[in-house]
């Protein structure tokens, strides 16, 4: 057993050196919080402005309808004057919206006929959603406390208007909607893993077929199986570094970011739920190297294999991705699924909900005894003849 | 020693080895002289435990391939045909890695890295990383670590392969060298001259069987041909990938 050592160590210092390969790795570790941090700041600052500022509106023929422009005013708008092509404007994405008053608004609107106004905006603009639902919940309004006015002056209950009056009852808080995006991290943390254990796995298995020194290797007296749980073992501490360095990232995005102020929510991630994420994450690290070992010892070159590990990385992160809009509650069947797991796991500690030790228990031994099962398949496959011949 | 015996092995259809047997004993040169395609790398491979044999025995110093592959290995150094060394682990971490892979530590095995340099005339580039490095000197960190574990039994797969005229001979002289030594040497070739000058023994493969086996003389003897090229011509049966 000795001899395995001898091969992680040789792989350890062989790998060190290959640092561009590590650091390549790494940077996928800082790719999620920089990503993250950037969505934040981004989503921060429109909630933010939608809140506290008021709208401006930018309307064309504002001398067209005095009585509308001024309940506009009333209601906190800015009246800004329109560019001379409103919809070029809103195209070109210069405002976010546009009202434009036609002149024979007026006539109408004395004649007592409904009076035709437009408002110019791109719905498919995030950015712009909250100005233009605005604009609309305002024009609205005073088509309204205007159609009122008139039923009233002929006599009749405005109630006859209002057959359903609609109570909204809203549960979002700015908390949930940042923590969609915050649902992304567990993602970000699993990719980083397979990404810092694959050029070293690529390296160590189809780099060394590729540069024929498989085969005087496996001429060395220990058995053929402990060629691959060495090179799996030399994975791992760069799996792990990768990691550490994405949670400390995460850390500090939430640590250094203004949180409270741009989403109006406080994270938890101090040390103690830092080092529990750690710990949950340790079976995937486990995992990683071992799927990866075994699907990079069926390649030939590290080219093919490099096609290959992207996407492996890829297939146990997803779930994540999917949960950021799919909730799932943390039933005992989804523990059952390595990785998906650990996943549901981080986000009940990102929003401090109670954890069932159950769970984290189910999950890591589910995973570990995959691991288990796939370094097996990996140590039948060096026994063989493939491994060589290819 | 090296005793192989009804030995066979096929990829598919394709018969690679057939029944071959042989014998190579310590202090001996013996040579598998065969074209290219014949067998030769299959048969070795087979007995440094690479690729399990069909059918038939292979051991080596009485350990069977199959049944003892660890005691094999211990006692045998290959120099395969794939040579690849670590680009980024200097000559000594190469060859280090392949003596603790044998069990070797500490000074004994640092003592048998420097004489096994010295032997090579190697130590200008012990210590530099293997990059770059040219195909002879490739070769002597390759050499020295199939031999770091100081085997009894010697393996080389085609060694004088892509070598330049100077770097052969040293490389024959280096193969003497180990006979004198008393080791069991075996090697494959497809360069009549080489085999020639050097085997005490010669065993001529075609199309995966042995078609002639014995010292230059019984060769000559066997088929009738003085000139020991011409012999090996009638035993193979065709000039066909011969040098």
């Amino acid at each position: 057993m000795k001899k395995i050592l001898v091969i992680f160590q040789k792989e350890m210092l062989d790998n060190l050196r290959d640092t561009r390969s590590w650091m390549t790795g790494m940077f996928w570790a800082l790719f999620g919080p920089l990503l993250l941090g950037g969505i934040i700041m981004l989503l921060g600052n429109t909630i933010r402005e939608n809140v506290e500022e008021s709208l401006v509106l930018p309307v064309s023929g504002v001398e067209n309808a005095p009585s509308l422009i001024a309940f506009l005013e009333q209601q906190d708008v800015i009246i800004a004057l329109a560019p001379a092509d409103p919809e070029a404007a809103v195209i070109a994405g210069d405002i976010n919206v546009a009202l434009i008053i036609p002149p024979d608004y007026g006539e109408d609107f004395s004649a007592g006929e409904t009076a035709k106004v437009q408002l110019v905006f791109d719905s498919t603009r995030q950015s712009a959603i909250a100005d233009i639902s605005r604009a609309q919940s305002l024009l609205e309004g005073y088509s309204e406390y205007i159609g009122l006015l008139r039923l009233s002056l002929r006599g009749i209950s405005p109630e006859v208007m209002r057959v359903v009056q609609v109570e909204e009852v809203d549960t979002a808080t700015p908390q949930s909607q940042a923590l969609i995006f915050l649902s992304m991290l567990p993602y970000f943390i699993i990719f980083a893993i397979f990404n810092g254990a694959s050029p070293v796995i690529t390296d160590a298995t189809a780099g060394e077929r590729e540069r024929g020194s498989l085969e005087p290797l496996l001429i060395n007296p220990l058995p053929r199986g402990w060629f691959a749980i060495g090179k799996m073992l030399s994975a791992m501490p760069f799996a792990t570094f990768n990691l550490i360095i994405t949670l400390a990232g995460f850390a500090a995005i939430f640590r250094f970011l203004p949180m409270e102020e741009l989403l109006g929510i406080q994270i938890g991630f101090d040390l103690g739920p830092l080092a529990a994420v750690f710990v949950i994450c340790l079976p995937i690290v486990l995992l990683a190297c071992a799927i990866q070992t075994l699907i990079a010892s069926f390649a030939k070159t590290t080219k093919e294999a490099g096609t290959y590990l992207p996407f492996i990385g890829l297939i146990p992160s997803l779930p994540g991705l999917a949960l950021a809009f799919l909730p799932v509650k943390p039933d005992l069947w989804t523990m059952l699924i390595p990785t998906f797991g650990q996943q549901i796991l981080i986000n009940q500690f990102l929003r401090s909900e109670p954890i069932s030790r159950m769970n984290i228990v189910v999950s890591a031994t589910l995973t570990i005894l995959l691991s288990v099962v796939i370094t097996y398949i990996a140590i039948k496959l060096y026994e063989g003849e493939r491994i060589i011949t290819g | 020693m090296i005793h192989v015996q009804g030995l066979s092995k096929s990829f598919g259809k394709v018969k690679a080895v057939q029944n071959v047997s042989f014998f190579a004993s310590d202090g001996q040169i013996t040579g598998l002289l065969g074209p290219n395609g014949a067998g030769k790398s299959t048969t070795l491979r087979m007995l440094y435990t690479l690729l399990k044999p069909e059918s038939g025995t292979a051991q080596v110093d009485g350990f069977d391939v199959r049944q003892s592959p660890l005691e094999v290995q211990s006692r045998i150094g290959v120099l395969a045909d794939a040579r690849g060394l670590y680009p980024r682990l200097t000559s000594r971490e190469n060859i280090r890695y392949y003596g603790r892979l044998h069990g070797l530590r500490g000074e004994a095995l640092e003592e048998q890295i420097n004489s096994l340099m010295l032997l090579l005339d190697m130590q200008s580039i012990a210590d530099r990383k293997t990059e770059g490095f040219s195909t002879g000197e490739k070769l002597k960190v390759a050499i020295a670590r199939t031999l770091v574990h100081n085997p009894k039994n010697v393996l080389l797969d085609e060694p004088t392969n892509g070598l330049d005229v100077m770097s052969t001979r040293a490389m024959r002289q280096f193969i003497l060298r180990l006979r004198d030594e008393g080791k069991c040497v075996l090697f494959t070739s497809h360069i009549m001259q080489e085999v020639a000058a050097l085997c005490d023994q010669i065993i001529i493969i075609s199309r995966g069987e042995v078609s002639a086996n014995g010292t230059p003389d019984d060769l000559r003897k066997q088929t009738g041909h003085e000139n020991l090229e011409d012999a090996f011509v009638a035993a193979i049966g065709s000039e066909e990938g011969l040098m």
